[in-house]
């Protein structure tokens, strides 16, 4: 009797050193979850402060591109200035010295200044490219011939950089402003005839030497044409391959020999792609080289792993019970993947094929293999115009020598960011809404 | 002693020590007015085999129940009938099957036209995530079984009818078939199998996600259906086999054990396998 008391009592100490061992471990195993979701804050937090980082100098530097200096000046298409005669005549309207109908009107506004030199400077403060615009004007209405207008024209870089630092922390940046030049402004200032608008020519100019010129319309256009190529040939491609891999193919040492190759494809440089693409299609099949025929075609290639991995990812997820239910029916093979597999896996191939395409628009190493970095004027209007590409542009902005193609480099990347940003958000918002349950 | 299988004797099932397999099933397996027949059928997984030398007859108009432990070669047997198998990798099948005195298993026979004579519900309800109009009408569509829409909600009405779904969802036939619960889901699958008139409706435990009531109404549609079709159904409730089939085959391993009357084998089956599965000494 004693004994099984004992017993019993013994068993009672049991349970109750066997809880207090499960209780400490469980304190300790809380503490632990604790502590690891600490880290995955931490990793989150680290993440987000790189980004807002990288936006607020980035925007902070760049936002300023958006605007741009402006001077107002009366400028008077004189005739016997401009050398033109008739206007019905296009050798004589391009030949017609506007530049110079600008240079009078700065002579007009600023009577007092006199000798060569000062008269150089003087000319300086309106864009080179002001002439274009008053050409354009003149072309659209002819009565403007002997006429006079207010206008506001486009400052002079140095100008507008300097205006534009005025009031700043560090005061304005003169660079090679000169002394005169800077009463100039003063005086403009105060009769109100210069002010800061909206930069039309950044989006709608191609690019430029003289930065208050230039635009990314152009690099856009190319990025454009480009991905269309792209988008054209990779996605039927590569959802072809994964289809074919996924649902036909016998798995054998031939089909894992195709994996591996496609998931090496996806680990080379892209920089490869483009010698690539140099020596195929440009040397060998003689596709004009910097077109966006060849960019799509290299960055195609590019894209192609990304599309067929995902894609076969995507197929992966089609439950097999809504194959075995369509073979059931009577379904063929073929009718199983066009009815069911490829609508069910459709946003998953799309929010791929998005993201690959996001990959190709921020892509630059290959383009600049096949000549996509050249310096271009015109905005492209087709698949085999001379263009160069948003990242292209951005590289190329970023090494040039004047200080205003600083702030363009930062607005263009700020463009960039903005359509993968777009691109990103539709990839999800897709994936979210296509989404179908079973 | 020999042919007893591993497993078994590790679970120390003394009384199956003696336990042979019958070179041939006992019972009746044959049927004189038979809609499909199998013989000396064999059916491997790579190296493994999975059936061994099965003989049986299915009678046109009978629900046939296919019972036994789990990995015992029913489902496998099942799916050989309309060659389902044929997906499967490393699946072959030898021997004989023949539905209607044709042989499924030769270059004449076409695996597409015989699963739209042989159907199959399965063992999950596997609705397409379609409407529920989409899918009854997609066998019919891909056989181009209705000419004329009207044709189609015709074929769409009965075969819902006939599965016991009209009354519930004749009135959002446009929502998704994965909208419905579990028991109708799985009847939408019947009536979207038997809207291609099949002369044969495999079953795969089509029970066994779903709960007693939605079972008993399947139960009851068996029971409905076997008056114009012919049914072999897998379960692994032995109270399912008792209610709704005309015979019962009882598998064990891969080998086919017992043919009977089902309430002969429920009462007094032949084989000590068969008694002591029933009995519940394994499964």
């Amino acid at each position: 009797m004693t004994d099984l008391k004992n017993g019993s009592v013994k068993q009672t100490n049991l349970n109750q050193s066997r809880s207090d061992i499960i209780e400490r471990s469980l304190a300790k195993r809380y503490r632990a979850e604790k502590r690891f979701r600490c880290y995955g804050i931490m990793a989150i937090a680290f993440g987000l402060m790189c980004v807002a980082l990288l936006f607020t100098d980035i925007i902070s530097k760049g936002y300023k591109a958006f605007a741009q200096t402006y001077i107002q000046l009366e400028v008077t298409y004189d005739a016997n200035l401009l050398g033109i005669a008739d206007l019905n005549d296009p050798q004589q309207v391009v030949l017609g010295d506007f530049q110079g109908i600008v240079k009078q009107a700065l002579k007009n506004r600023f009577e007092e200044v006199s000798g060569r030199k000062a008269k150089r400077e003087l000319y300086g403060v309106i864009s080179n490219g002001a002439g274009y615009r008053l050409r354009d004007r003149l072309v659209a209405n002819h009565q403007l011939l002997n006429q006079s207008e207010t206008l506001w024209l486009v400052a002079d870089d140095d100008i507008d950089a300097y205006y534009k630092s005025i009031g700043s922390d560090a005061g304005p940046f003169v660079g090679r402003m000169s002394e005169q030049r800077q009463g100039w402004i003063e005086q403009l200032t105060e009769a109100g005839e210069v002010e800061l608008r909206f930069n039309h020519n950044f989006f709608t100019q191609g690019d430029s030497r003289e930065p208050e010129l230039a635009g990314i319309r152009g690099a856009a256009m190319g990025s454009l044409f480009t991905l269309i190529i792209t988008i054209l040939l990779s996605f039927p491609i590569g959802v072809a391959a994964a289809v074919y891999l996924e649902e036909f193919a016998p798995r054998n040492r031939w089909t894992d020999l195709i994996e591996v190759n496609i998931n090496n494809l996806a680990a080379v440089p892209s920089i490869i792609f483009g010698l690539l693409g140099l020596a195929i299609f440009i040397n060998f099949f003689h596709v004009p080289r910097s077109v966006p025929l060849v960019g799509g075609l290299v960055l195609t290639l590019m894209t192609l792993p990304t599309i067929i991995i995902s894609s076969r990812a995507a197929i992966k997820a089609v439950p097999p019970s809504i194959r075995e239910a369509a073979i059931g029916v009577g379904a063929s093979p073929m009718q199983v993947v066009l009815h069911h597999v490829l609508p069910l896996a459709m946003p998953g191939m799309m929010t791929g094929a998005i993201i690959g395409m996001a990959q190709a628009l921020g892509e630059t190493a290959p383009l600049l293999m096949i000549g996509m970095v050249a310096f271009i004027v015109d905005v492209p209007g087709g698949f085999t115009d001379p263009s160069t590409v948003l990242p292209v542009q951005i590289f190329l902005w970023a090494d040039s020598p004047e200080r205003a193609f600083m702030e363009k480099t930062s607005a263009a990347i700020m463009v960039l960011l903005a359509f993968l940003i777009v691109m990103n958000t539709l990839a999800v918002i897709l994936r979210k809404k296509m989404e179908r349950r079973w | 002693m020999t042919n007893v299988p591993e497993p078994l004797l590790k679970r120390g099932v003394t009384a199956m020590d003696n336990a042979q397999y019958p070179d041939q099933a006992v019972g009746e397996p044959f049927a004189d007015d038979h809609k499909m027949s199998l013989r000396n059928v064999n059916v491997f997984y790579g190296d493994k085999q999975a059936i061994f030398d099965v003989n049986i007859d299915i009678a046109r108009n009978e629900v046939i129940a296919m019972i036994g432990p789990s990995g015992c070669g029913k489902s496998t047997l099942l799916r050989s009938i309309n060659r389902m198998n044929d997906t499967v990798e490393g699946c072959v099948v030898s021997g004989e099957l023949t539905l209607d005195g044709e042989d499924i298993y030769t270059a004449k026979m076409d695996p597409v036209a015989l699963r739209a004579r042989v159907g199959m519900v399965f063992q999950k309800p596997n609705p397409f995530p379609k409407s529920i109009y989409d899918n009854v009408a997609y066998g019919p569509r891909l056989h181009g079984l209705a000419s004329r829409r009207a044709e189609l909600d015709e074929i769409v009405e009965t075969s819902l009818t006939r599965a016991g779904l009209w009354t519930e969802v004749k009135d959002r036939l446009d929502q998704p078939g994965t909208s419905l619960s579990g028991g109708q889901q799985q009847r939408l699958c019947i009536a979207r199998a038997i809207a291609i008139s099949p002369e044969m409706i495999l079953m795969d435990e089509p029970c066994s996600a779903l709960d007693p009531i939605a079972t008993a109404k399947i139960e009851e549609l068996i029971t409905e259906l076997s008056q114009n079709y012919t049914i072999a159904i897998v379960t692994h409730s032995m109270q399912q086999a008792a209610r709704v089939s005309h015979r019962t085959a009882y598998f064990h391993l891969g080998h086919l054990i017992e043919v009977n009357e089902t309430e002969k084998v429920f009462t007094a089956p032949e084989h000590e396998l068969t008694e002591a599965y029933i009995t519940g000494r394994f499964g």
